[in-house]
């Protein structure tokens, strides 16, 4: 039961124009699933490799339970990385991979062999332990690299992109073992990923980095309803942003005036307003738009509507939008609970729950 | 098919061409009295080669010579070119191309150019006409080839690996020993082989260094084939180039039995 | 530890090693082929060693004779070795056999491949004896002079004999790497098989067999041991000219060693550095 604590970790690469890693202040509570999150080259995998002590940070410090591990090597860290690809080591047995760790320390062969079948019960593997790595498929090879990490009852966890070599089906398999293990084992656990829908699955928390820096770190839904930038919102895919102005409890926008839930500070603002919260009704409503487009996505279908002027879009149930066409026109409500007023100004927020 | 037969027959010439200079020496080793214009000789014996592997030729003990400076050479040469190889096969650096051309230079420019220099500098050091001093001088073609070898090897080893035992809890030693060394070894192997017979080979620097006193086995073979001693001669010949034929068969077996697992296993 | 120190730490004792020996070798080589040998109160460097090889007839005769061998067996090796790459290319019968025999040929020494080529086509060796057998000859001098002659036969035989499999094995390691899908390519653009191979195949074989030729041109440029056996009386290989300088009674023909064996030094610089260019034209990633 580990807390890990990151607190103004700066790296940049010789060479590179903007550093991988500008201050970044992270707090991840004990037993917690925190997923890492952002697009291809914002630093997550660096993050990760500073914490593992795998490379050296130009500024910050590292803490685990207030003792900072910053200049420890990386054998004497407690924290055990699983790469993204599994990196099972070609000349041992599925077994002895799993317990290399174990033999690192210098425990007793019995109590390695005890420990490893345990472990490889645990991740479904049991009886393969006398394989070798070529002989497991792709998804045995990643629990068995899990296996081999978590088999050190590590004091923090750090998984980098564990679901991306996988196929569809696997990663399903994959995540729901690895939200288990995690809960039984209640391991503090770090999860880098690029991929948003992944991270909301699995994780309690999600620390969001772009550009080197922290985002928001907040729950799954928070990014949702209440992301702290239009930067944010857009990684979750948001679409529709109104500039306009806040007055009290009301927001004055383009189409008119929206109530919001509660009052916000008074001046410019840009309102955003999930897609999938939009109402459609076919008779009289708040609001009255045009139909511009349908698109049929599998689970749910896109309207793009014209509401005096404003291109809006909405998610809704195929179903309950199958006959609507361009061209005609639908009520709109718009609940204000779906309303959320992004923070001035701010590209990135502290590290706190946004409110 | 006609292909297959006009290759099987070009390939039978090139055989016969390769074999071809063994067979005199074969035939002297075991000849009583092989006059010209005889084809073969007048009688067999088995003289010359008891005569060789006997005490009094010194064969035997040249043999054993030249075995532990190859052995040596190979040692040293591997303790000091692996971590050059791992320099030259993982990293980018300013200066790589120099010291790449430093390590080829060895391999290219004739012993010739540098003996007579060496020789000053091992005499200085009081090396001149010892084991030790020849061990040196051998190191200087060997080294480049062990260090190049390593850097290929090296070159296609995919670090992470070492990484991930660090993260598992292994130290730098610990994480060398089980999981690098495993993994260059099929490589390292190979070209210490081959390192071996380079210093197997290897007749001026012996004699420029050894001054004589450090008679290796071709110092040997030319002393007989000169004084026309032609029976021992073919005799020491094979017994020359047994140690090639060994490692040839043993590399062969690296190269496709365990070591394949190994070898394989370097890239993911 | 920053990666620089850590490459310097690596590097350290190879380079310690080879600038220690080999630079400091090659150095003084160079100083006393000056004629500068503080020891012996020589403190004044000149030219005068170089005079002398250079206005010798017998130093330029030897150096015209190691061009040759080297060009000869080069050039023949290199032609064979092409044919014999393609040959082994492809399975047919016995092709394990001629395999196992060119890597055999790889761990055999100089010294023996020169004794046995002695004996092979010596005056009075197995061809000269078969001659005789076949009423072509009758006394050992009737057979042609191929080995310890001015022409330098056998020692380009021995060369060939070592270097063909060499060059062999590194060519069908290439050809493994390219691939057959370039001519197949060619040949499905009405190309004839000749001329997929010279205008498709030989271009990219080209880098790797110009590098490995370079190699062989240096060994056989500056061997001393096949001269010793194989080499005439008259005029001598450049090597052997200059292990007998330097081993010579007369003191004063130390110098004249030295400036041969600096001699020998630039052209194995000039192979180098044309080895060093060749690799680089192999490719992005050679190294």
């Amino acid at each position: 039961m580990t807390r890990l604590v990151v607190q103004g970790l700066s790296k940049r690469y010789p060479g590179a124009a903007a550093p991988a890693l500008d201050r970044l202040d992270l707090t991840i509570e004990s037993g917690t699933l925190t997923a890492l999150l952002g697009p291809s080259g914002c630093g997550k995998t660096t993050a990760l490799k500073l914490i593992a002590g795998l490379l050296s940070p130009d500024a910050g410090d590292i803490r685990l339970d207030d003792a900072s591990i910053r200049d420890l090597a990386p054998e004497r860290r407690g924290v055990a990385m699983v790469f993204q690809n599994p990196l099972l080591f070609p000349h041992l047995t599925v077994a002895g991979n799993v317990g290399f760790g174990l033999k690192m320390r210098g425990l007793g062969a019995a109590e390695v062999t005890a420990r490893v079948d345990a472990m490889l019960a645990m991740v479904q593997l049991a009886g393969l332990g006398h394989r070798r790595p070529a002989q497991l498929s792709g998804g045995q090879q990643q629990r068995a690299a899990l296996a081999r990490a978590l088999v050190l009852q590590p004091n923090l966890l750090l998984l980098d992109e564990p679901l991306s070599s996988l196929d569809a089906g696997l990663r399903d398999e994959m995540r729901d073992l690895i939200r288990s293990l995690q809960r039984e084992t209640g391991i503090t656990t770090l999860i880098v990923t690029h991929d948003q829908a992944e991270a909301v699955a699995l994780s309690d928390r999600i620390a969001l980095l772009l550009d080197g820096r922290l985002a928001q770190h907040a729950a799954p839904q928070d990014f949702y309803r209440r992301p702290a930038s239009m930067a944010v919102a857009r990684f979750f895919g948001g679409v529709n942003f109104l500039a306009g102005r806040v007055e009290g409890a009301l927001f004055h926008g383009p189409f008119g005036v929206l109530p919001l839930a509660h009052a916000e500070e008074n001046g410019p603002a840009t309102l955003t307003i999930r897609p999938e919260a939009i109402r459609l009704c076919p008779g009289p409503a708040a609001h009255s738009a045009t139909v511009q487009d349908r698109c049929f996505l599998g689970t749910q279908s896109r309207i793009t509507l014209d509401l005096s002027g404003t291109i809006l879009q909405a998610l809704a149930p195929p179903e309950a939008v199958r006959t609507l066409t361009p061209g005609d026109k639908v009520g709109v409500t718009i609940p204000p609970e779906a309303l959320w007023v992004l923070p001035p100004n701010q590209p990135h927020s502290p590290d706190n729950s946004t409110a | 098919m006609r292909g297959d037969r006009l290759r099987t027959l070009v390939g039978m010439l090139l055989a016969g061409g390769l074999v071809l200079p063994f067979l005199p020496l074969a035939v002297w080793s075991v000849a009583h009295g092989w006059r010209y214009p005889d084809l073969l000789p007048q009688d067999w014996t088995g003289k010359a080669w008891t005569y060789a592997l006997s005490d009094s030729a010194g064969v035997l003990h040249s043999f054993a010579l030249t075995s532990f400076i190859a052995l040596a050479t190979t040692v040293l040469a591997a303790l000091i070119g692996v971590p050059a190889g791992r320099a030259l096969g993982l990293y980018r650096f300013r200066g790589k191309g120099l010291v790449t051309l430093l390590l080829l230079a060895p391999a290219i420019l004739p012993g010739l150019a540098v003996v007579f220099g060496l020789h000053a500098i091992l005499l200085r050091a009081g090396l001149t006409g010892t084991v030790t001093g020849v061990i040196l001088a051998h190191l200087i073609p060997v080294l480049p080839y062990i260090t190049l070898v390593m850097a290929a090897v090296f070159a296609r080893f995919d670090t992470d690996f070492e990484d991930q035992a660090r993260s598992l809890g292994a130290s730098p030693l610990q994480t060398f020993r089980y999981v690098t060394l495993p993994a260059i070894l099929p490589g390292l192997l190979t070209g210490a082989l081959f390192a071996f017979l380079v210093s197997w080979s290897q007749y001026l620097l012996t004699l420029a260094i050894g001054g004589g006193r450090v008679q290796t086995l071709p110092l040997v073979l030319y002393g007989f084939a000169a004084s026309g001693r032609n029976d021992v001669t073919g005799a020491i010949a094979l017994l020359y180039i047994l140690p090639g034929v060994v490692i040839l068969i043993v590399s062969a077996r690296l190269i496709t039995g365990r070591g394949a697992a190994l070898a394989g296993g370097l890239r993911p | 530890m920053t990666d620089s120190r850590r490459i310097l730490l690596l590097l350290a004792p190879a380079l310690i090693v080879l600038g220690g020996l080999f630079l400091t070798g090659l150095g003084l080589t160079l100083l006393r082929s000056f004629r500068y040998m503080p020891a012996l109160g020589l403190t004044d460097p000149d030219l005068a060693a170089y005079r002398d090889i250079l206005t010798s007839p017998g130093f330029l005769k030897s150096l015209a004779l190691s061009l040759w061998i080297a060009g000869a067996s080069t050039l023949i090796a290199t032609c064979l070795a092409l044919g014999a790459a393609l040959l082994l290319r492809r399975t047919f019968p016995g092709r394990g056999l001629v395999s196992f025999l060119v890597q055999l040929n790889l761990t055999v020494p100089h010294v023996v491949g020169a004794i046995g080529i002695l004996y092979l086509f010596s005056q009075s060796g197995a061809f000269a004896r078969l001659a005789h057998a076949a009423g072509l000859i009758g006394v050992p001098a009737d057979f042609p002079a191929l080995t310890q002659d001015p022409a330098a036969i056998g020692i380009i035989l021995l060369y060939v004999w070592k270097e063909l499999p060499f060059i062999t094995l590194i060519l069908l390691a290439n050809l493994q790497t390219i691939g057959d899908d370039h001519e197949a390519t060619a040949r499905s653009l009405g190309a004839s098989p000749w001329q997929s191979f010279r205008h498709v195949l030989l271009p990219m074989l080209a880098p790797g067999l110009f590098a490995a030729s370079v190699l062989v041109f240096a060994f056989a440029f500056g061997a001393y041991e096949v001269p010793l056996i194989l080499g005439a009386h008259s005029p001598k290989a450049l090597p052997v000219l200059a292990w007998q300088a330097y081993t010579d009674t007369d003191l004063a023909l130390r110098p004249q060693a030295m400036a041969m064996a600096v001699i020998i030094a630039l052209v194995g610089l000039a192979l180098l550095l044309l080895y060093a260019r060749m690799m680089r034209q192999g490719g992005p990633d050679a190294r």
